[in-house]
């Protein structure tokens, strides 16, 4: 299902992107899936497959709450918006990400 | 995790279960109508757009079924579906689910009945405060082969003197007669010490037990009664404190009423203070140390071991017997030990209870076997379901715990209905046990007992729905071809056939187990007991010791009842001995003293059994004289003291001899008796014990105060007791007749625990045929309808009828043999079980273990025949065109 030059997203790396573009403002599921792939042009396809049980498990965490609302076009639509603590866990995992991906990119620059 | 979040979603997801699932309906259509859109405006047409939504959103069901996985609540939100789904389908196919649930409710039922039994018996505390450090104290006379000889009052104060025992108390039986209740009634007696129901930890139900007071000389006589006998003669009223009962020559007042507990020492119905028995308080008591009367019970110390204690007390003895010679004659040996009150009640009950808890336990093996058999069988047949789920994004796991709660069901509602059964039979089997239990009170169903069932039952479903459930569906191959049949095919049917033989290897144990019983009852039934039963009533018969005080007294009081009892009609023969046969008696052991053979120094004396008979004792009980002759009326107080011996004494220590007008002694030589004549041989202790060593001694010469009347007539028992009762009330209105019983009864009682047995095993054997004989039936005809393809073309190639027969027969054979080896392993493992229970057999018995293997044979060879004639009936064009 993924044409070349796009890439799955790993699990937690889905978390911290639904986190982040939550912190940008309330989105419903099919739009934080738009928008990860909009930023990202087009490189990071969002699987639904694994969209909402995502969505469902960062609810369960309480770093994100749901609430139903109307979207753009007038639909009834569920919003997610992120929690304080989510906006700790963004910052922590943020941090976390960035050490990690300066590393990564440490070793694959000298190796 | 945030633990408050967590619960409130997770409730939120139990109780609306409804709108949470709609939630997340709304969610996922309105992500695909956004892509759908999406597609639209890019200029494909409605219909293409909304494919291409679906397509990239890969499964929706799947994606639901992700989600779901998720909810914390999912495990109980799964379980209420599961069971409402388990009934579902198992009320689709009730013919499965009612022969699971009766043959569980039966393995689980007896499981729980036997279970009851060894909880209330075995594993229960003693309802004694600190039972576990309560000791007996043992004195034996090891060279006179005597283990257990009792403790006199002299030496139970020197036992109390030992640092390593707290506290010390005192016990016997007597068997007094009540007067004042209408009928005259003989009551069991314990006999204790003031402090006796406080070293055990007994606290009385109503009023009080004995204080120090109670028990000095000249005190108020009062009683505290046992709780069964407050039950029984008073129906628990609690007024009966206060009251005045007859006993003696004493008016005894009620103080008291004790919890139930252990029929140990004895049975005891009262209880009264050592200073109220006419025996316990004869001057005697306080200086002759060979009065051993009395049980001594004792609680450790604080900090003392068993062991410990035994070595202390058994020192005392040594310094005992070195102190006073004459007391314990150094040909006798003298020794003391402790014997923990715990092992005690339970040592006789042990092997009867366990060995029934071995064959439930099997049964249920089997059962669950069975269950697991029929899952299989109709799990063959619902591969595309399963299939069909899993294709929906049913998990795995999901699937096994669904169909793990089907057989959970099963079992739990086999439980319930077993542990109804279970209780109905317990009823039964306390009753029963009650003969060889002293716990028997105590056993009821209790909580451990249904935590027992529950867990069982749990264990019974997991285990028979485990390996079936475990079944993964291929979901390709079930969908593709209608292929129900092939989807789990060879997997599927090896392992019934593992269970086949796992069931004939069960069903061959308990067959070899009820086998051996049926042998050991008939060759039980064949022992010549040395008396014959029938027609023989026995009566116990205890003179009151106050009234009949002298030895003439007593004489004539015999003389009297036995010619009024004659003048009966309808009556043969009436006798007066010292006990019948087959009674639960101790044995009344006297050292035998040969006139003119040399003593053996430093050798003890031969015990041999003493019994007191009326001259018509043997004729009654049909014994034939063998040599010499019986007693007489004129042996008498005044005529010369005679004996009988019986054949196994004549063989034992005149040989070849003829012992007629020998003396024997049984006071060292002091008096000597001339044996008279030779009697036959009678199992006294049970139709499996050999006849002991015995003298008969003529009642006119040994007058009783305890005896047995024995009446041989034509006249039915219950009639026969009716004349009875009259006569002896003619002769003494205050004399009670007790424990009537008609010897064939006795027979009957004695053969019960094997009765007992051979009924649990022979009806669990004829279920294990009837369930392994279906399994068969059932796995051969399920293998002949997958190969019918297969026997079409054998056919087609020639193959003739008898082939196929064979075929199919062989496969059979196969499982039968592997059954059998498997069940020979089982019974030789088992061997040692057995022998403790089978008697005038060997336990590896030939005939039997044939006789089973021809019996498994030929009931797998009917179960057989259908499938394989049905085999053998196959049309080859129809086979091959059917596939």
């Amino acid at each position: 299902m993924t044409s070349p030059g796009k890439a799955d997203l790993l699990q937690g790396t889905l978390d911290l992107l639904i986190l982040k573009t939550l912190a940008l403002g309330p989105n419903h599921g099919w739009g934080i899936a738009q928008r990860i792939q909009q930023i990202s042009r087009d490189v990071l396809v969002v699987n639904q497959g694994s969209l909402y049980p995502a969505l469902q498990r960062l609810e369960q965490q309480g770093w994100i709450e749901a609430s139903w609302g109307t979207s753009e076009n007038n639909r009834k639509a569920r919003f997610y918006r992120l929690t304080p603590a989510g906006e700790r866990q963004l910052a922590e995992a943020t941090d976390n990400w960035e050490r990690v991906s300066d590393a990564v990119a440490r070793i694959l620059r000298t190796a | 995790m945030n633990g408050l979040r967590t619960l409130q979603l997770g409730i939120r997801s139990l109780l609306r279960r409804d709108q949470v699932e709609e939630e997340l309906d709304e969610e996922l259509r309105f992500h695909v109508e956004m892509e759908t859109a999406k597609h639209l405006k890019r200029g494909l047409s409605p219909a293409a757009a909304r494919r291409e939504a679906l397509r990239s959103f890969g499964g929706v069901e799947k994606v639901k079924e992700q989600c779901r996985e998720l909810r914390v609540t999912r495990w109980l939100e799964d379980l209420a579906r599961d069971v409402r789904y388990g009934v579902r389908t198992l009320t689709r196919s009730p013919g499965y689910a009612a022969v699971s649930i009766l043959t569980l409710a039966l393995g689980i039922g007896a499981n729980t009945a036997i279970f009851s039994m060894v909880n209330g018996v075995l594993l229960r505390p003693l309802p004694y405060t600190e039972g576990d450090r309560l000791v007996r104290v043992q004195q034996g006379a090891p060279k006179a082969g005597l283990e257990d000889i009792g403790v006199s009052p002299l030496e139970k104060a020197d036992y109390a003197g030992g640092r390593s025992l707290a506290a010390v108390a005192e016990h016997h039986t007597m068997w007094f007669n009540l007067l004042d209740r209408g009928t005259p009634e003989r009551v069991q007696t314990g006999v204790v010490s003031a402090d006796y129901f406080r070293v055990l930890g007994i606290q009385p139900i109503l009023g009080r037990t004995f204080v120090a007071e109670d028990d000095k000389p000249g005190a108020e006589p009062v009683l505290v009664l046992s709780y069964a006998w407050w039950q029984r003669s008073h129906g628990g009223d609690p007024s009966v404190l206060g009251q005045k009962l007859e006993m003696n020559d004493k008016t005894h007042t009620v103080v008291g009423v004790l919890p139930p507990v252990p029929a140990y020492p004895s049975k005891d119905e009262v209880f009264m203070p050592t200073s109220a028995c006419p025996f316990r308080s004869v001057p005697e008591a306080a200086i002759d140390r060979t009065m051993r009367m009395t049980n001594v019970l004792a609680r450790l110390a604080p900090g003392a071991s068993l062991e410990g204690a035994r070595a202390e007390v058994s020192g005392i003895a040594r310094r005992m017997a070195a102190a006073h010679p004459k007391d314990y004659p150094s040909d006798q040996g003298h020794s003391a030990t402790l014997v923990s009150l715990q092992e005690e009640l339970t040592r006789a009950a042990r092997p009867t209870l366990l060995t029934l808890l071995g064959i439930v336990g099997l049964v249920l093996l089997l059962v669950c076997t069975n269950v697991a058999n029929l899952t299989l069988a109709r799990q063959l047949g619902r591969g595309r379901e399963l299939a069909v789920r899993a294709a929906l994004g049913a998990s795995r796991g999901r699937l096994v715990r669904q169909r793990l709660m089907e057989s959970l069901l099963l079992a739990l509602a086999g439980g319930a209905l077993g542990l109804l059964l279970g209780a109905a039979a317990l009823r039964l089997l306390a009753t029963f046990a009650a003969r060889f239990l002293p716990r028997a009170e105590e056993i009821a169903i209790d909580g451990t007992v249904l935590l027992f069932t529950l867990l069982v039952s749990l264990a019974a479903g997991v285990a028979a729905g485990l390996l079936p459930a475990l079944f993964r569906p291929e979901p390709a191959a079930a969908l593709k071809e209608g292929g129900d049949r092939s989807s789990m095919g060879a997997g599927g049917l090896r392992v019934r056939n593992l269970l086949i033989v796992g069931q004939l290897g069960l069903s061959f144990l308990l067959l070899i187990g009820a086998g051996l019983m049926l042998r050991t009852l008939g060759a039980l039934h064949q022992v010549d007991p040395g008396f014959r039963p029938e027609g023989v009533l026995t009566a116990g018969l205890d003179l009151d010791w106050s009234k009949y005080d002298t030895v003439p007294k007593r004489r004539d009081v015999y003389d009297r009842l036995l010619a009024k009892i004659e003048t009966l009609p309808g009556i043969t023969t009436a006798a007066l001995a010292s006990t019948s046969p087959l009674r639960q008696s101790y044995p009344f052991k006297q050292p035998l003293r040969i006139e003119g053979r040399a003593l053996a120094p430093d050798q003890p004396l031969p015990q041999i059994e003493m019994r007191i008979a009326s001259p018509d004792y043997l004729p009654t009980l049909g014994v034939p004289i063998l040599h010499g002759r019986g007693f007489r009326d004129e042996d008498g107080p005044d005529a010369p003291a005679v004996a009988l011996i019986n054949r196994s004494t004549a063989r034992h220590f005149w040989g070849g001899q003829d012992p007629v007008g020998r003396r024997i002694s049984f006071d060292g030589g002091t008096s000597w008796i001339t044996i008279v004549g030779v009697a036959g041989d009678v199992r006294q202790y049970g139709l499996d014990h050999e006849a002991s060593d015995e003298v008969y001694r003529p009642i006119r010469q040994v007058p009783l105060l305890r005896s047995r009347l024995l009446v041989r007539s034509a006249v039915p028992a219950a009639t026969l007791e009716k004349s009875l009762r009259a006569a002896v009330r003619e002769i003494d209105p205050e004399q009670p007749l007790f424990e009537v019983q008609t010897l064939e009864q006795a027979r009957a009682d004695s053969l019960a625990p094997s009765r007992l047995i051979t009924l649990f095993l022979g009806l669990f054997a004829l279920l294990a045929l009837v369930i392994t004989a279906t399994g068969i039936a059932g796995l051969l005809a399920f293998s002949v309808s997958q190969r019918t393809q297969e026997i079409g073309i054998r056919m087609a190639l020639g193959a003739a009828r008898d082939d196929v027969l064979w075929m199919i027969l062989r496969q059979g054979g196969v499982l039968l043999a592997a059954g059998l080896a498997l069940g020979l392993l089982g019974a030789l493992a088992l061997n040692r079980v057995m022998a403790g229970l089978v008697f005038g057999i060997e336990t590896t018995d030939p005939v039997t273990y044939a006789g089973v293997a021809l019996l498994l044979l030929a009931v797998a060879a009917l179960a057989c025949w259908e499938p394989a004639r049905r085999a053998t009936g196959i049309h080859p064009m129809l086979a091959l065109r059917k596939g």
